[in-house]
């Protein structure tokens, strides 16, 4: 098996384009990605800030206060302009929104009307809409709320108790509407993620990517059977004292070998150059790559022993390996796909091994709580390395 | 040396070989020939032990293939029709990979590597790559891949396809050399003058029964051909009356 095992090897590194699959392209796929996903080289570990036009046309103490307010947050910076130029701009998709804010809008904060304000935005920016909302929600409403309250309460007391005298109607108000009347405040604090430097953006690049090229590199191992079936090799190899067995498993001890090689080579990258936090369980992680590996190399052996010449094979492959990656969290992050995929997503080596992964990384959970994962991973990997032999036996060892 | 006695091979609903029988001495070129389809691959996959047979008996060299199909594999090398060869790899490369599946130790291998790219003559080329050869260098190169752990039998299967004339005389060459110091040959071709050439005996194969076999005067006989100078190539006159005109795809 050592032999067919070295001259595999041997054939791969002859071949450029493999290694360059292989190792290269995903660590340039990794960076892109972590970039992408904002982990590297933005300012803080944070999204670059959204800039929010914003048109006063109150000009008042009420608006301007909303507008200072929007201003100080750190995920919004305020251009100001005009409520015309503020659409042109957004239309021609300059800025992404404008908050214009209508003449009237302290009045009716004051008698209770509905309030004068309008978001125009560019639909095809969701993302950047998400950030948005998220905070201007959060701080017009915590700004009118209290200007609001404060109005309909003076004009109940005003309508109710005429006779009371203004100094005392001040007392109440003040009682009621105290500054550090927060008692209902929820308070927002972050427990996962918080003992380590790795950005979840990070390990969502590194873990999607690694496993997504993992699959293509695999399934070429694969696919070379068929290619030696197709070029006489493997006859010529069960010509020999061989078994067929013994070909096919150094075919899987091989696309092992890989995809271990590949993994860690990424997480390494990902180490060296892309700060990735690795104070985390060892034994969790070598375990991981280990049964990651072991589920990838055991599909890719599979996909191609379920086609029937290597062209077929080739497009079979790259078909599932798209569908699995995108519903398995390779190409987009889980969280933000629909639950239905999120439950599809189940069916995919994809999903667990970056499940896993930020586990691992992202959770910083010691290696009893990976275990599941690992044990699903595992099982994938035997379940494909039976039904891949059985394929095999039936589909390539016969001539 | 070998002995085949009414063997049987089916496919599904496909007879590949019908009661075919015949024997080889030791140190004989023996041709199987026959039209696309014959059965001439199921024959050779059965001495090889890659097939076994639904019915009757292979003896090689003493032993019968059910009962030790890898002894047999030790003793007998297969050129194989296609070009098996890792591409990417030097032609010593493939050498060293091939003859190494048969356990020989490593500084054995290397000098037989050597002396096997000597007989095909491309000793001088033993670092290139196997893509950067002509077809006719990789036909010798498949060859000498058969004869690395020195076998007693050799079967060519259709060695000469798409080659040059040159090529194709130096392979002549080291199937006489090999067969002059005593290798038993097996040789399957569709080519007559080949057959002519180089086999003592010959089997005619259709549809996978032996419509006749001998030496090139008893198939004249058998085929009732007897004037070598009637018509065309001699034994190809003999093969299209045995096997017919109609076209086999």
């Amino acid at each position: 098996m050592f032999k067919l095992f070295k001259k595999d090897l041997t054939l791969f590194l002859h071949d450029r384009r493999s290694v360059i699959l292989s190792f290269f392209l995903p660590v340039i796929l990794i960076t892109l990605f972590a970039f992408a996903y904002g982990s590297i080289g933005s300012y803080n570990g944070r999204s670059e800030p959204v800039e929010l036009l914003v048109a006063d046309l109150d000009l008042t103490g009420s608006s301007k206060e909303i507008v200072n307010k929007i201003d100080s947050l750190e995920d919004i910076v305020v251009v100001v302009s005009d409520s015309v130029r503020s659409r042109e701009l957004v239309i021609k998709g300059e800025y992404v929104s404008a908050l214009i804010i209508y003449k009237g809008f302290q009045d009716s904060l004051k008698y209770g009307n509905s309030i004068p304000v309008e978001l125009i935005y560019d639909r095809s920016r969701e993302m950047e809409i998400g950030i948005l909302q998220q905070n201007l929600i959060s701080t017009i409403m915590s700004s009118t709320g209290k200007i609001i309250v404060n109005s309909s309460i003076e004009r109940y007391m005003q309508d109710q108790f005429p006779d009371i005298d203004k100094n005392t109607r001040d007392a109440i108000l003040k009682t009621a509407i105290r500054k550090d009347n927060n008692s209902l405040a929820v308070k927002w604090t972050s427990i996962v993620g918080e003992r380590n430097d790795t950005k979840l953006g990070l390990i969502q690049a590194v873990a999607g990517t690694a496993i997504l090229m993992l699959l293509f590199s695999v399934a070429g191992v694969g696919t070379s059977i068929l290619e030696e079936k197709e070029n006489g090799t493997i006859k010529r190899l069960l010509y020999s004292p061989l078994k067929g067995s013994t070909i096919l498993y150094s075919k899987m001890l091989f696309a092992f070998f890989i995809s271990v090689l590949q993994l860690t080579a990424m997480f390494l990258f990902a180490w060296l150059v892309l700060n990735m936090d690795m104070n985390v369980s060892m034994s969790g992680l070598i375990l991981m790559i280990i049964s990651t590996s072991f589920a990838v190399s055991s599909l890719g052996i599979f996909l191609a022993a379920i086609a029937k010449t290597r062209h077929q094979a080739q497009n079979l492959s790259t078909i599932i390996i798209l569908v699995m990656s995108a519903i398995g969290g390779s190409m987009i992050p889980m969280f933000i796909m629909p639950a239905i995929l999120q439950k599809i997503a189940l069916v995919s080596v994809n999903y667990w091994g970056i499940q896993g992964f930020y586990d691992l990384f992202w959770r910083v959970l010691p290696l009893e709580e990976i275990l599941p994962k690992i044990l699903i991973l595992m099982g994938i990997g035997v379940v494909m390395t039976i039904l891949s032999i059985r394929l095999f036996r039936k589909r390539i060892m016969k001539l | 040396m070998i002995t085949l006695k009414s063997v049987y091979k089916t496919f599904g609903n496909i007879e590949a070989v019908k009661n075919v029988s015949f024997n080889i001495g030791k140190g004989e070129i023996f041709g199987i020939l026959g039209p696309n389809g014959a059965g001439k691959s199921t024959i050779v996959n059965i001495l090889n032990t890659l097939v076994r047979p639904d019915r009757g008996d292979v003896i090689i060299d003493g032993i019968n293939i059910r009962n030790d199909g890898n002894t047999i594999k030790l003793i007998m090398g297969v050129v194989p029709q296609e070009i098996a060869l890792y591409e990417e790899l030097s032609a010593y490369e493939n050498l060293m990979f091939w003859g190494g599946l048969y356990n020989i130790p490593k500084p054995e291998l290397r000098a037989k590597a050597i002396e096997t790219l000597g007989i095909v003559d491309l000793v001088n080329r033993k670092d290139d790559r196997i893509k950067t050869f002509s077809g006719g260098m990789k036909r010798r190169i498949n060859i000498a891949c058969s004869l690395l752990h020195n076998p007693r039998i050799l079967v060519l299967d259709e060695p000469t396809v798409g080659v040059d004339p040159q090529n194709r005389n130096h392979i002549f060459e080291v199937i006489e050399r090999l067969n002059s110091e005593g290798m038993t040959i097996i040789y399957t071709t569709h080519y007559m003058e080949e057959a002519e050439r180089f086999c003592d005996r010959i089997a005619i194969i259709d549809t996978g029964q032996i419509v006749a076999q001998g030496t090139l005067k008893e198939l004249r006989h058998i085929s009732g051909i007897e004037d070598p100078d009637s018509r065309g190539t001699n034994l190809e006159s003999i093969y299209l009356k045995l096997t017919g005109k109609e076209l086999r795809d």
